[in-house]
């Protein structure tokens, strides 16, 4: 003899649905953990939706891999950050340390901008010298700015931190100084004459450009060098970090949003709540509406005429404009969304599971149980429960994407909790900026995806099941 | 007279439902002070339009000053604002039964009137029009489709279909709007982005309406989209258990056609439970009218909502909530009506 339990296992596994539904899931979950793990718990507040924190990523781009298809290769955004320098002692006691940076360059197009940062400089003597010098593939070598980190102020004792708050920044986009050395060095290496003023109107050109036609204007492709030099005058001097910023047209795996954001970022960051709202307020309304259904149906009389009023009164409220309105005066948070749910979400349940429980009422094996002197909660616990095990599993899992569409929705209309990214936030600012009239499809179509997916890896597996819980639509 | 007496408990249920809602609604801005909001915003307004009024006789700004305060110290006593909310409760409930809603702070109609209730009615007709089309369709497409697809388990057909159906239940419209802007207007220019009429419309009324139809289209084959698959997949599923009863069996036993069982005998009694279930999509539909107006631009009340929520508009957004719901009180009505009309065991 089969147990019940296992029956139903290998049932709801000889689907092809079923299968899909878990593999479905399973991908979900670990990307869910791998958010958690990967972002800290305040990264919503503090870096998602601080404009601040990404100034230096391109707006409103495509993913880079949209260059495979594209016949002139675009510019992908680069941000290249410093590792261990090399270090010199000259005699006269300076220390020069030099960073490195490489980049290979094959793109048809120039980078729409280029800047340097510098974080946290710590000197005890007197103010390191910074000089940032080009190493073009042709061999050719250019220094493009040189600079005194500012002197220590009067009363300020050593060490003397500087950049620490706010980054040091070198925009060659508006540097006079690195336009003149650019002049010179193509005066004297190419012999070409240019104007300061004529190079700063798009200085990338002239730094990563071919002078075969005399005029910079297609990109010099190859590897390029750049060297951050320091020099130092104490032992104990130190540079936090150094990065330089490319301004590219493309970027990672799904491009940027309108503020520089990553959008895949932003899709990975939507795994884990959108998953625990669904799945939280499911359980919840599940337990709740059952647990009334069934005491309704069990006990009868006044029990049952309370939660059978309440929960039709509940039931056909219109749900989105009353949970816009609650949520609105409410305030949006994660939790508010969760309890207004379940406050309207449970009387469905409730009404299907009283019927059950009604019919369960008469049932010989539970006047049988009755008959024993067993108490009303373990007839319900005991043996009322078991008998609806697979419905309640069912319905559970088919109220997922319910919830999961619902908290989507909400967060479009603007009513999403601001210190969580959601796929709905996501959708609305796209939504909000024109996203679809300018065609930044790689803004839209990622989060919608991901919602729809997982609503959809309940609804297969809720699908799964229903063989389970009605043996007429068994085949075979 | 079993048939007026059911009707007539439904819809005193229904009322309840009705009552509940605002009474609960009424409590909450009550307590949150938005009715002290909405009331003052009231009060503003009418002190503006008595200052206008009087200037031309008072030329003392002094005195006009005076005359403005005392009036709005009396508008305030007569709005019950110097009291606590809850004595204003039986006032607002009046207030809200007699549609009387306040002023809106943000929005105005065409005509330049900022009542909620102007807003509202100038809104209502383009959303019962784009609700009841879509519901319309989408319950003809799943009843056929559905009873076609019973008699045909397991088939290619029926398997795509509940996949289908499975896609569907799980698209969020409003994602589906959007996605058919970018393919359709973005991409492919054959659809409007969005809106009702061209600006400026067509003057032939010919015309005009080809244009609200070109306009309508997209919004409509989304709502339809989010329902059709649940619609056939119900009434697949209550066909498929029909078809097992008894007396199926029997008329298939006398060798009555396929055609008369399928119609006949199963339809008739699937029509019921089918009907339920566009019962039970009617909350959703609304929902789902909130979500399309706002990706199509659509000027129903919907779009109303959302421009409400984005401008914080109190007053607004209360009426908007109370009419949503009068509406669905109504619209369920007479969904039930052709319910105890279809199925006589509910009669009492």
């Amino acid at each position: 003899m089969i147990s019940p339990r296992r029956e139903a296992l290998r049932i709801f596994f000889s689907s092809w649905v079923s299968k899909i539904g878990i593999a479905l899931l399973v991908i979900l979950l670990i990307f869910s953990i791998y958010a958690l793990a990967a972002f800290p718990p305040e990264y919503g507040k503090l870096v998602w939706n601080n404009p601040k924190a990404w100034e230096n990523y391109p707006k409103s781009v495509p993913p880079s891999w949209v260059n495979l298809f594209a016949e002139s290769k675009y510019f992908e955004h680069k941000i290249l950050e410093s590792r261990e320098p090399v270090t010199f002692r000259s005699p006269d006691g300076a220390i020069k340390m030099i960073y490195y940076f490489d980049l290979d360059y094959d793109a048809d197009e120039f980078p729409k901008f280029f800047s340097m940062l510098i974080k946290d400089v710590t000197y005890w003597k007197s103010p390191p010298a910074i000089t940032l010098r080009l190493l073009r593939p042709d061999g050719k070598a250019a220094e493009l700015a040189s600079f005194m980190v500012s002197s220590p102020r009067e009363g300020e004792s050593p060490p003397y931190t500087r950049y620490r708050e706010e980054p040091f920044i070198l925009k060659i986009d508006s540097d006079v100084n690195v336009w003149r050395s650019l002049s010179s060095f193509i005066k004297d290496n190419y012999g070409l004459m240019f104007s300061p003023s004529e190079i700063g109107r798009n200085p990338e050109r002239f730094i990563f450009g071919s002078p075969a036609e005399g005029n910079f204007s297609t990109p010099l492709k190859g590897r390029y060098r750049f060297e951050v030099s320091v020099t130092a005058y104490d032992g104990r001097d130190s540079v936090g970090r150094i990065s330089l910023i490319l301004g590219g047209s493309v970027y990672g795996l799904l491009g940027t949003d309108v503020i520089g954001r990553d959008v895949a970022t932003g899709v990975l960051l939507g795994f884990p709540t959108s998953l625990f709202i669904g799945i939280i307020t499911s359980v919840i309304v599940t337990i709740l509406g059952c647990l009334l259904g069934i005491i309704g149906g069990f006990f009868g009389g006044k029990t049952d005429e309370v939660v059978q009023r309440t929960s039709d009164i509940v039931y056909n409220l219109p749900l989105l404009p009353l949970t816009i309105f609650l949520i609105f005066l409410m305030g949006s948070s994660i939790w508010n969304i969760v309890l207004l749910l379940v406050v309207f979400g449970w009387p469905g349940l409730a009404i299907v599971t009283r019927s059950i429980a009604l019919q369960l009422r008469e049932a010989p094996f539970i006047e049988a149980a009755k008959s024993f002197g067993s108490s009303p909660w373990r007839i319900i616990f005991r043996h009322m429960l078991p008998q609806v095990t697979p419905f309640i599993v069912a319905q559970m899992i088919f109220y997922v994407p319910t919830f999961i569409l619902l908290e989507a929705a909400l967060s479009f209309l603007g009513l999403g909790d601001p210190s969580l990214p959601t796929w709905g936030q996501m959708l609305e600012l796209g939504f909000r900026n024109g996203a679809i009239y300018l065609g930044l499809w790689w803004w839209i179509i990622p989060p919608g995806v991901m919602i729809v997916l997982t609503a959809f890896t309940f609804v297969l597996i809720a699908l799964g099941m229903e063989p389970v819980v009605n043996p007429r639509l068994r085949t075979g | 007279m079993g048939l007026a007496r059911t009707l007539t408990i439904r819809a005193v249920n229904l009322l309840l439902v009705l009552f509940l809602v605002l009474f609960l609604v009424v409590i909450i801005i009550g307590a949150t002070g938005t009715s002290d909001k909405i009331l003052m915003a009231i009060v503003r307004q009418e002190v503006s339009t008595y200052r206008q009024a009087i200037s031309r006789t008072i030329t003392d700004p002094e005195a006009l000053e005076k005359a403005v305060e005392t009036y709005k110290q009396e508008l305030i006593r007569a709005y019950g604002l110097d009291k606590p909310w809850y004595t204003r409760i039986g006032d607002m409930l009046r207030r809200i039964i007699f549609l009387d809603l306040g002023v809106s702070k943000s929005l105005q109609t065409f005509t330049g009137s900022n009542r909620v209730i102007d807003l509202i009615v100038e809104r209502l007709p383009n959303t019962v029009l784009l609700v009841t089309t879509a519901t319309v369709v989408s319950f003809l497409i799943g009843l056929f489709v559905g009873v076609k697809l019973a008699t045909a388990i397991g088939s290619r057909l029926d398997r795509a279909l509940t996949y289908f159906s499975a896609i569907s239940y799980a698209l969020p419209t409003w994602w589906t709007g959007i996605i058919f802007i970018l393919v359709f207007y973005f991409y492919l220019r054959i659809f409007p982005p969005g809106g009702m009429y061209s600006i400026p419309p067509p003057e032939d009324a010919l015309a005009r309406l080809l244009d609200l139809l070109w306009h309508a289209a997209l919004p409509i084959i989304v709502l339809v989209l989010a329902t059709v698959g649940s619609n056939i997949y119900v009434t697949r599923t209550v066909v498929i258990n029909i078809a097992q009863e008894d007396f199926v069996m029997a008329a298939r036993a006398k060798g009555l056609s396929e055609r008369i069982i399928r119609w006949r005998y199963i339809a008739r009694v699937a029509a019921p439970p089918i009907l339920t279930q566009l019962i039970l999509g009617l909350a959703g539909s609304i929902g789902g009218a909130i979500l399309t107006e706002t990706v199509f631009g659509w000027p129903g009340m919907g779009l109303l909502f959302y421009q409400a929520i984005v401008s914080s508009d109190e007053a607004l957004i209360l009426g908007l909530v109370y009419v949503f719901t009068l509406v669905y009180v109504i619209a369920r009505f007479v969904l039930e009506v052709f319910y105890v009309i279809l199925d006589p065991r509910v009669r009492i």
